[in-house]
């Protein structure tokens, strides 16, 4: 398995994107940049619909009405994280692979919390028809709030180790 | 003056202890992400190109408090983190560069925020108002640049 995930991370370091993150000094701050502009958007959105499951702030338009409304955005955001993301990877990915703090992120804390995010999100039609969401609702907004911070957490980490 | 302030005894432990710095590094990070998230939703909303059914007055109304409270979030961690390493930073080009873009950005996001309930009164939203969020949108995007730039020109961060 490991030996398969080498070869692919090899494979990435070798692409046109990776050979350019590595070495062009204004590549990689561009590169960089798509990534954080679609996480703005992405995280953006979910924490929106987050906080309107929570029933922080502004009332008006129901959880489901807002989950309706950034819809598009928050997975046109996502798209560009990949993009950013996968494009950062690519130009260090072996030593990427090696890194536990990537490790954490990518193998157990993106996944985890992407799959809340679509779980909350689809659930959000049939929970957020009132102005007031239900408790559970609200506790599923909070764990996905929570999931985000420990990938932000693992990222940050990824210097360090 | 900056080397002092890196030596004040809970700025400089703030920056030895690991737990700590990545704290104040992932409220950072959030921070940015949440207010320009909301500031960019309410942008492509009147520019027309997100959430088009809903009010782009009441959108605002809903994503800008929390804006400007990411925002604090972001000023504040940013500053502490700066204060860590103060005598580095405060000469930096580039890192003068950003603050002046966080500036203009601030402005612009002010001026959508107090415009847009006049603009989404009005059958359709004006033409003037989409460009100005656009250049609101665009500006939040260079700031990030200017942030990414410091490492891959000076070295910090």
């Amino acid at each position: 398995m490991h030996d398969i995930v080498v070869a692919f991370a090899k494979w990435c370091e070798a692409t046109p994107w990776g050979v350019m993150t590595r070495e062009s000094i204004w590549a990689y701050p561009v590169v960089q940049l798509t990534h954080f502009t679609g996480l703005s958007l992405w995280l953006g959105t979910n924490f929106a619909l987050d906080l309107r499951l929570l029933g922080i702030g502004n009332r008006k338009a129901t959880p489901a009405q807002v989950a309706q409304d950034l819809f598009v955005w928050n997975w046109i955001g996502f798209a560009i994280v990949l993009t950013g993301g996968f494009m950062l990877f690519s130009g260090i990915a072996t030593a990427f692979i090696e890194n536990i703090a990537f490790q954490w992120k990518l193998g157990m804390f993106v996944p985890l919390a992407l799959l809340w995010h679509i779980f909350v999100q689809r659930k959000a039609r049939v929970w957020g028809q009132t102005i007031d969401a239900p408790g559970i609702a609200k506790l599923a907004a909070l764990t996905e709030i929570l999931l985000w911070l420990s990938v932000i957490t693992a990222a940050v980490e990824i210097p360090n180790h | 003056m900056w080397e002092a302030l890196e030596q004040v005894g809970w700025i400089k432990t703030l920056g030895s202890t690991g737990w700590m710095y990545v704290t104040v590094s992932v409220a950072h990070y959030l921070g940015i992400f949440w207010c320009v998230g909301s500031v960019a939703l309410v942008d492509l909303r009147v520019m027309g190109l997100a959430a088009k059914k809903r009010n782009a007055g009441e959108l605002a109304k809903q994503l800008f408090p929390w804006a400007w409270i990411a925002f604090t979030l972001a000023i504040i961690s940013g500053f502490l983190m700066f204060a860590t390493d103060a005598g580095d930073w405060a000469p930096s080009r580039v890192f003068h560069v950003k603050l002046a873009l966080i500036a203009t950005s601030v402005v612009f996001a002010l001026i959508v925020q107090r415009e847009v309930p006049k603009w989404s009164q009005s059958p359709e939203i004006p033409k003037a108002a989409k460009i100005i969020a656009l250049i609101s949108l665009v500006l939040w995007i260079i700031t990030i640049l200017s942030a990414s730039e410091i490492p891959a020109l000076e070295g910090l961060g």
